[in-house]
C-alpha cells in the first residue's frame, strides 16, 4: 500500500461497509432481511414441488417397470452426470465463499468468487450439452421423428427417457437463469457501495444457487444411479 | 402529487373526483391521479383495484358464455349451436371462470386490499412483486383469452389427455401457455401473503389475534405455494408432448394418460379450496359483525382452515374412481374425501353458533353470507354423495357433478365475493351503496342460483351427462327451468354492477366504521390513507371483541 495511506484506510484495506438499505414499508432492517429470506425459501419450496412431480413419476416408473427403466438408464452417461455433480457442488462452495466475503465487506474477492461460480455453472451446461449430443448419437432421443429410437420395443423406457429430458432441461433452464442473475449481480457488485446497500441480495441469491445444486443432487440418483 | 387540501381550490379539481378528498389529506384513491400512478403503483390497495377491474371483466366473459351454454340447452336436439361451437363455448366458460376469475377473485382483490390493513402493516412484504404478479396475471389471461377467442379450444377447462394432446385440433398450446403463466401469478401472490403474515404483523398482533380472514388466506397461500407448481409441471409436460412429441401422457409415445389426471387433480382438487377458503374468511368476518357477537370457537375456525388446506392434498384420487385406478386407492381416496367434511362442518357450525342469539342485522353483506352458508351446506352434502364409491359410479361425469361443483365453487366463492364486496365497499371507495338495492340483488342471486343449479342435481341423477348438448327430450323441462334460473341469476349479477358503480360518484360518504365492526381495517379512514396507518395500531386482547360477549352479560347491541 502507498506510504500516504491513513490509519483508517489501512484498517479497512479493500473493504466496504456492509449493510442493507431500509425500504420504507418495513419497520427495521431485521424485519426486511427476515422477509427476504422467508420469501426466497417459500419460492424454493415451490421449486422443489415443481421437480418433485417429475422425480416422483420417474421413481414410480422404476418400481412398476424396473427392467425397461434400467435398460434406458444404462444409456445415460453416468460419468458425465457424476462429474457434473462434482462441478455443481464446487460451484456451491465458491458461492459460499462469495457470501462469506460479502459479509466481511470484501467486494473484490467476492466478485472473483462469483465469477468462478458462474464459470462452474457454465461448465456444467457445456458438459450437459455434450451429454445430449452423445444421446443424439446413440439414438436415445425418441421425440425426433427422423432418428429411430434405440429401445423402440420398450414403451416404458421411452416414458423414462422423456422424463429425463424434461427434468434435466428444466434444471438446465434454472441454471441458465441463475448464471444470468449472477452475472448481472456481479456487474452491479463490482461498483463501489453495493455491499453497504444490498449485502442481503448476495445472501438471498446464494440460497437460490445452493438450491439448484440440491435439485441436481436429487436428480442424479433418481435418474442415473438407482438400480443401475 | 400529494394535493388534497381545500387550498387547492375547486378550479384545480377534476369534477368527477368525489368531495371526500377535500380537507381529508390524501387517501390512497386520490393521493395521485395520473394513469402512471395506477399502472405502476406499488400500493397494495391500488393493486387490489387493478385486480378487481380485471377479474370483473373476466367474470362478464365467463358469464356471457355460460348464458350461451344455457341457451343451447333449452332445446334437446342441439340445433342452436354446432357441436364444435358448443364445445368451445363451455371451454371458454370453464377456463375463464376457473383460472381467471374464481382462483384469483378473493385473494387477489380483498386479500391484497385487506391483509396489510388487518395485520397493521404498511404494505405487503414485496410491493413490486405484487405489482409484477398483476402483470403476469394479465399477460397469461389475455394470452389464453386471445387463443380461445381467435381459434377456440374444445377440451374443457381440464385439458384431459389424450384429447388435448392427440385429437383436439384447436389452439391448445397457446391456451396452456397462458394458464401456465397465470399459475406464476398465484405463486407470487401466495408467497407475498405468507411472508407478510409471518413478518409484518403489528406489535401485539399474535397469531391467535389474527382475523380469520387472514388465517384462511394463510392456508390458501400454502395451497398456492405447494399445489400450483405441480399443475405448472403438468401443463409444461402437456405443451412438451403436443409441441415437441416428448411423450409423457400419450401411450403412442410410451406415456400414460392417467398420469395427467394425477398431476392435474393434485393441483385442481386443492384449487377448490383456493376458491372456497378465502370465501370462508370473508364469511367469518361478516357473520360476527352482523350478529354483533364474538366468533364462536375462534381457534377451531382457524385450525379448520389449516386442516382443510392439509386434507385437500390427499383426496385428488376421487376424481379417478372410474378411470381404472386400483380398488384400494379408490377406497382410500373415498375415506379421505369424507374427512374433508369435518373441518368444513366445524366452520358451518361455528357460524351458526355465532348467529345464535346474536343481535342480528340483516343487511346486504349478511344476506349474502347466509345465502353462502345455505349453498355451501348443500354443495358440501352432495360432495359426500360423490365421495361414496357406489354412488359415484352412477353420477360420475353427469350434471350431478356439475351442480355439486357449482354449489361449492360459485355458491362458495361468488356469494362470498359479493358479500365481501358489499361489506368492504365503504372502506374501499369511501361511499355507501343503496341498501335496498343490495338486498334485492342478494335475494335475486340466491333464488336465481337455486333455480339454475338445483334442477341439475335431478338431471344428473336421471343420467344426463355433462358436456353434451343433445339430450333425450324428457330432460327438456328441467333444462328449461335451469336456463330460466340463469336469467334470474344474470339480472342479480347486473344489479350490483349498476348500483355499486353509481355509488362511487353519487353514494353517501361512508364513515370509518359503518357496520360497528371490529378489526384494524375499520380503525382507519374510509378510504384508507396511502400508507394505511397514521399511528401504529395496537391489537386488542381478543379478536372479534364485539359487544355481546356471552349471553349471561345481557349486554345488547343497540
Amino acid at each position: 500500500m502507498s506510504a500516504g495511506a491513513t490509519d483508517a484506510a489501512v484498517a479497512g484495506e479493500g473493504r466496504d461497509a456492509v449493510g442493507v438499505k431500509l425500504v420504507s414499508h418495513f419497520a427495521t432492517v431485521e424485519q426486511q432481511k427476515h422477509a427476504a429470506v422467508l420469501g426466497m425459501w417459500a419460492w424454493l419450496l415451490t421449486e422443489l414441488l415443481l421437480f418433485a412431480g417429475l422425480f416422483l413419476t420417474a421413481l414410480v416408473l422404476r418400481i412398476i417397470h424396473p427392467e425397461a427403466v434400467q435398460a434406458a438408464a444404462r444409456h445415460l452417461k453416468f460419468w458425465i452426470g457424476a462429474t457434473n455433480t462434482v462441478v455443481l457442488i464446487g460451484s456451491s462452495l465458491t458461492m459460499s465463499g462469495a457470501i462469506q466475503l460479502s459479509r466481511l465487506g470484501w467486494p473484490r474477492g467476492m466478485v472473483r468468487f462469483m465469477l468462478a461460480t458462474a464459470a462452474l455453472g457454465t461448465l456444467f451446461l457445456l458438459l450437459k450439452g455434450y451429454e445430449y449430443y452423445a444421446d443424439y448419437q446413440e439414438h436415445m432421443m425418441p421425440f425426433l421423428s427422423d432418428r429411430p429410437y434405440e429401445l423402440k420395443d420398450s414403451p416404458p423406457s421411452r416414458l423414462f427417457v422423456n422424463l429425463y429430458y424434461v427434468a434435466t432441461s428444466l434444471h438446465g433452464l434454472h441454471l441458465m437463469t441463475g448464471i444470468t442473475i449472477l452475472l448481472v449481480m456481479t456487474w452491479q457488485a463490482s461498483r463501489p457501495g453495493f455491499l453497504s446497500l444490498h449485502q442481503n441480495r448476495i445472501e438471498i441469491f446464494g440460497l437460490y444457487w445452493h438450491f439448484i445444486d440440491l435439485i441436481w443432487i436429487l436428480a442424479f440418483p433418481t435418474l442415473y444411479v438407482l438400480n443401475r | 402529487m400529494t394535493s388534497g387540501t381545500i387550498t387547492d381550490g375547486p378550479a384545480l379539481r377534476d369534477p368527477h373526483t368525489p368531495d371526500s378528498r377535500i380537507g381529508h389529506g390524501a387517501d390512497y384513491l386520490h393521493a395521485e391521479h395520473t394513469l402512471r400512478s395506477w399502472f405502476f403503483t406499488t400500493d397494495h390497495k391500488r393493486i387490489a383495484l387493478l385486480y378487481l377491474a380485471s377479474i370483473t371483466a373476466f367474470f362478464v366473459i365467463g358469464a356471457v358464455t355460460a348464458g350461451l351454454v344455457r341457451l343451447a340447452l333449452v332445446v334437446p336436439d342441439g340445433q342452436v349451436f354446432t357441436n364444435d361451437t358448443y364445445n368451445k363455448l363451455f371451454t371458454i366458460h370453464g377456463v375463464v371462470m376457473v383460472w381467471f376469475f374464481l382462483i384469483p377473485s378473493i385473494p387477489a382483490t380483498f386479500g391484497n386490499f385487506l391483509i396489510p390493513l388487518m395485520i397493521g402493516a404498511r404494505d405487503l412484504a414485496f410491493p413490486k412483486l405484487n405489482l409484477a404478479s398483476w402483470y403476469v396475471f394479465m399477460t397469461g389471461a389475455l394470452f389464453t383469452l386471445a387463443s380461445v377467442v381467435l381459434g377456440g379450444v374444445d377440451t374443457g377447462w381440464t385439458f384431459y389427455t389424450p384429447l388435448s394432446t392427440a385429437f383436439s385440433n384447436t389452439w391448445v398450446v397457446p391456451a396452456l401457455i397462458g394458464v401456465t403463466i397465470v399459475g406464476f401469478s398465484s405463486i407470487l401472490t401466495g408467497l407475498n401473503f405468507v411472508v407478510t403474515i409471518h413478518t409484518m404483523r403489528a406489535p401485539g398482533m399474535t397469531w391467535f389475534r389474527l382475523p380469520i380472514f387472514v388465517w384462511t388466506h394463510y392456508a390458501t397461500s400454502l395451497i398456492f405455494l405447494l399445489a400450483t407448481p405441480v399443475i405448472t409441471v403438468a401443463l409444461v409436460l402437456l405443451i412438451a408432448e403436443r409441441a415437441f412429441h416428448i411423450g409423457v401422457f400419450d401411450p403412442a409415445y410410451g406415456g400414460d394418460p392417467v398420469l395427467f389426471q394425477h398431476l392435474f387433480w393434485f393441483y385442481s382438487h386443492p384449487a377448490v379450496y383456493i376458491m372456497v377458503l378465502p370465501g370462508m374468511g370473508v364469511i367469518s368476518e361478516i357473520v360476527p359483525a352482523f350478529a354483533q357477537k364474538k366468533l364462536f370457537g375462534y381457534k377451531f375456525v382457524a385450525y379448520a382452515a389449516i386442516g382443510l388446506a392439509s386434507v385437500t392434498f390427499f383426496v385428488w384420487g376421487h376424481h379417478m374412481f372410474v378411470n381404472g385406478q386400483s380398488d384400494f386407492a379408490s377406497v382410500a381416496f373415498s375415506v379421505l374425501s369424507f374427512a374433508v367434511a369435518v373441518p368444513s362442518a366445524v366452520k358451518v357450525y361455528n357460524w351458526t353458533a355465532t348467529i345464535h342469539k346474536g343481535s342480528l342485522k340483516l343487511d346486504t353483506p349478511m344476506l349474502y353470507a347466509m345465502g353462502y352458508i345455505g349453498l355451501f351446506v348443500l354443495g358440501g352434502l352432495t360432495g359426500l354423495y360423490l365421495a361414496t364409491l357406489a354412488i359415484n359410479q352412477h353420477v360420475h361425469a353427469t350434471y350431478f357433478v356439475v351442480a355439486h361443483f357449482h354449489y361449492i365453487m360459485v355458491g362458495g366463492t361468488v356469494l362470498a365475493f359479493l358479500g365481501g364486496l358489499h361489506f368492504w365497499w365503504p372502506k374501499i371507495t369511501g361511499r355507501m351503496y343503496i341498501e335496498a338495492w343490495g338486498r334485492i340483488s342478494a335475494f335475486l342471486i340466491f333464488i336465481g342460483f337455486n333455480v339454475t343449479f338445483f334442477p341439475q342435481f335431478i338431471l344428473g341423477y336421471l343420467g344426463m351427462p355433462r358436456r353434451y348438448h343433445v339430450y333425450p327430450p324428457e330432460f327438456q323441462f328441467l333444462n328449461i327451468l335451469s336456463s330460466a334460473g340463469s336469467t334470474i341469476l344474470a339480472v342479480g349479477y347486473i344489479f350490483p354492477m349498476v348500483y355499486l358503480v353509481y355509488s362511487i360518484w353519487f353514494g353517501k360518504r361512508a364513515p370509518a366504521n359503518p357496520w360497528d365492526a371490529r378489526g384494524f381495517e375499520w380503525t382507519v379512514a374510509s378510504p384508507p390513507p396511502a400508507h394505511n396507518f397514521v399511528t401504529e395500531p395496537v391489537a386488542p386482547k381478543v379478536p372479534y371483541d364485539y359487544p355481546i360477549q356471552a349471553k349471561e352479560t345481557g349486554r345488547q347491541h343497540s
